[in-house]
């Protein structure tokens, strides 16, 4: 048993599922992120947490008590909305002091708890001015130091930066998972952007159409998909569909024979000499050369080069098999002298593959 | 340059019309209620003050006026009691019966009042009510009349702030129902609620149709001796006419103020009463 436990939740709006057989287990002190597409069903598993949906079957447990059915006012969970919902008939001050004053702590420790808490989000000089005079990075502010103020059991964060500007959103996720740090505070954030996800989380649950498509720490879940939604959610992913020629020594080739790839040896029987397969190669694990240049490599490939795209420390070039595009990031300073048009050759290692069923060739796009 | 004046002076004149449509029979009214006598000439013999004087020593005067200060008071405070919860909850719960609540409070505009009237001394003529021809069914009966007064204004006021997250957000906090309500929602939709009341009491102040079926003569209102007067003299019915608009004109003016004022509040530029860091719950 962990500190938050969610089991066999399910929940469904007029006939829609929008939770399905949901379970989590959540460690005291961990972040944890719960990342997909719109509409996958993670706000409404969020809000089960809070208090402000009721499940249709499961239980939440949290440090052993059930608390599945108790009422949002009294789960002490802090909860920080995307639209900052602070209250404007209240200063910052105010804001930040009223699960204080709920809670009837002395007018003493109010101040003190509401002084350190503005100082700890840096807005120690802001505490008189009310929600129209503050930024939108400042709102969210306030919203966390006020969720933070009741000492809460968990941190529950939802979509906290997706209405800030992009630079704003960067340096706030960095802050936020300092004093996440600092207090040890349990956490669960949800988001929609991978980025914010990998960067900031213990753990990443990827969601999609109401279920947990895979959980794992930010390196499993990019470097280890388990899935092929997660595959090409998560990042950018090269996709080579291909036919399984010999298991033991991990060779596949495309329907047509265009190309062939080494795979890492498949041991066990899940997958058979003839089986339908996706190969997913990540973009910045391929090399590109000029094709004169004679290359020791796993998997060399020939192809065309159509297009360089400049996005700051990697160039993205995309490459043309036949019947489908292939892109690679390289470091812009190993640009050299690449013309668009001409033939150049593909490489990456075996160990850089990883390899789905591809039965049902449905990819990523579920918004 | 003479197409555009056309075109401006057409607008100008209906304008005009309009306004003094409007204004003249107020005008007259106001200048009637200063006459000493005004039968045998275009413009008044002389002006007094007499009329008021008249108005104000009425040995019904206070009795009327303060029956109407009473009536409608009682229907402000009940309107509020019965109105405001309900479309915060419809807001928060039941977003999509809100069409249906828009609907019904409307319904009393559909529907004249002496029909109101009789229907209404029907229902509560009968057991367990039996409160035909009272003060309090007359307030029973203007709270549904003066229902859009108060709804309109509350419901504008309920979607302009985020009223379900507000909600949540102070929940979360540990805050209980009634707390949520007294320290975060009515704050933010006081100046709804405020126009809301102001409309009703300015409205309830001067009616007389559903008083005189509902109650007549056991209570009564403001207009009802408004109305005795015409009958008697009516240049102290002018007065008591002043007196009435006065009143009316008077919450008009404090009604567009608290608009203002509500509006700043919302959309930025708000003074902060004190720079201090005690500025805690406004109104608390
Ligand atoms: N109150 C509600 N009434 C009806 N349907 C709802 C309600 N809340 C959520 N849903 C539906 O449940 C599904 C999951 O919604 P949810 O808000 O949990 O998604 P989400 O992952 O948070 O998406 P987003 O990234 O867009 O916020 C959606 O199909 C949504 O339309
Ligand atoms: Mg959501």
């Amino acid at each position: 048993m962990s500190y938050l436990d969610l089991d066999h939740l399910n929940k469904a709006f007029d006939g829609a599922i929008a939770v399905n057989n949901l379970s989590l287990h959540v460690e005291k002190g961990e972040f944890v992120s719960l990342l997909g597409p719109s509409g996958c069903g993670k706000t409404t598993t969020l809000r089960m947490i809070a208090g402000f949906e009721t499940p249709d079957s499961g239980s939440i447990h949290l440090a052993g008590e059930e608390i599945t059915s108790v009422p949002p006012n009294r789960r002490g969970m802090g909860m920080v909305f995307q639209s900052y919902a602070l209250f404007p008939n209240m200063t910052a001050w105010g804001n930040v002091a009223f699960g204080l004053r709920v809670a009837q702590k002395s007018q003493k420790d109010i101040k003190q708890r509401v002084n350190q808490l503005l100082d700890l989000v840096g807005l120690s000089n802001a505490g008189h001015k009310y929600t129209n005079e503050l930024s939108g990075g400042q709102q969210q502010r306030v919203a966390l130091a006020r969720a933070l103020a009741i000492e809460p059991r968990v941190l529950l964060l939802d979509e906290p930066l997706s209405a800030l500007d992009a630079v704003v959103r960067v340096s706030l996720r960095h802050e936020i998972r300092r004093i996440q740090t600092a207090l040890g505070i349990t956490t669960i954030y949800v988001t929609h952007d991978q980025e914010e996800a990998l960067s900031i989380s213990d753990r990443v649950v990827v969601m999609r159409q109401a279920m947990i498509e895979q959980v794992g720490t930010p390196e499993e879940i990019y470097t280890q998909p388990d899935t092929h939604f997660v595959a090409t959610f998560v990042g950018t992913s090269n996709q080579f569909p291909g036919i399984l020629k010999d298991a033991r020594s991990g060779l596949v080739t495309s329907v047509n024979g265009d190309w062939q790839i080494s795979i890492p040896p498949i041991m066990d029987d899940h997958m058979q000499n003839g089986d339908a397969l996706i190969v997913i190669v990540r973009p910045e694990e391929i090399r590109v050369s000029q094709a004169e240049i004679v290359i020791e490599e796993d998997n060399v490939i020939t192809a065309v080069l159509e297009t360089i795209t400049l996005l700051g420390p990697v160039t993205r070039l995309s490459l043309s098999l036949p019947g489908q595009l292939i892109i690679a990031d390289i470091k812009t300073v190993d640009r050299g002298r690449f013309v668009c048009g001409t033939s150049v050759q593909l490489s990456f290692p075996r160990r850089a593959c990883r390899v789905m069923p591809g039965g049902d060739i449905t990819n990523g796009d579920d918004n | 340059m003479a197409a555009m004046n056309k075109r401006t002076a057409v607008p100008g004149f209906a304008i005009g019309c309009f306004l003094f449509y409007m204004l003249l029979p107020i005008v007259a009214t106001y200048a009637f209620s200063v006459a000493t006598r005004w039968d045998r000439s275009i413009l008044p013999e002389g002006l007094t003050l007499d009329w008021y004087k008249a108005a104000f020593t009425d040995q019904w005067f206070i009795i009327v006026f303060k029956n109407s200060l009473v009536l409608s008071i009682s229907t402000v405070i009940a309107s509020i009691l019965l109105i405001v919860p309900t479309a915060y909850w419809v807001h928060l719960r039941v977003p999509k019966a809100r069409p249906l609540l828009d609907l019904i409070s409307t319904l009393p505009f559909a529907i004249p009042g002496v029909v109101l009237a009789l229907g209404l001394i029907r229902l509560y003529a009968r057991p367990p009510l039996m409160l035909a021809r009272t003060p309090v069914m007359l307030v029973a009966a203007y709270v549904i009349f003066t229902m859009p007064f108060m709804y309109r204004p509350v419901a504008n006021s309920l979607e302009a702030v985020n009223i379900r997250v507000l909600t949540e957000a102070a929940q979360s906090l540990g805050a209980s129902w009634g707390r949520t309500l007294r320290q975060i929602i009515l704050p933010n939709i006081l100046p709804g609620i405020l126009s809301g009341g102001l409309l009703v009491f300015a409205t309830i102040f001067g009616e007389f149709t559903i008083a005189t079926f509902l109650v007549g003569a056991r209570y009564k209102t403001f207009p009802m001796q408004l109305v005795y007067f015409t009958r008697r003299d009516g240049r102290i019915a002018s007065a008591y006419s002043v007196i009435s608009f006065t009143i009316a004109w008077t919450t008009s003016l404090v009604i567009l103020w608290i608009a203002a004022w509500g509006a700043k509040r919302t959309s930025g530029g708000g003074k902060h009463p004190t720079k201090g860091h005690t500025t805690g719950v406004v109104g608390d």
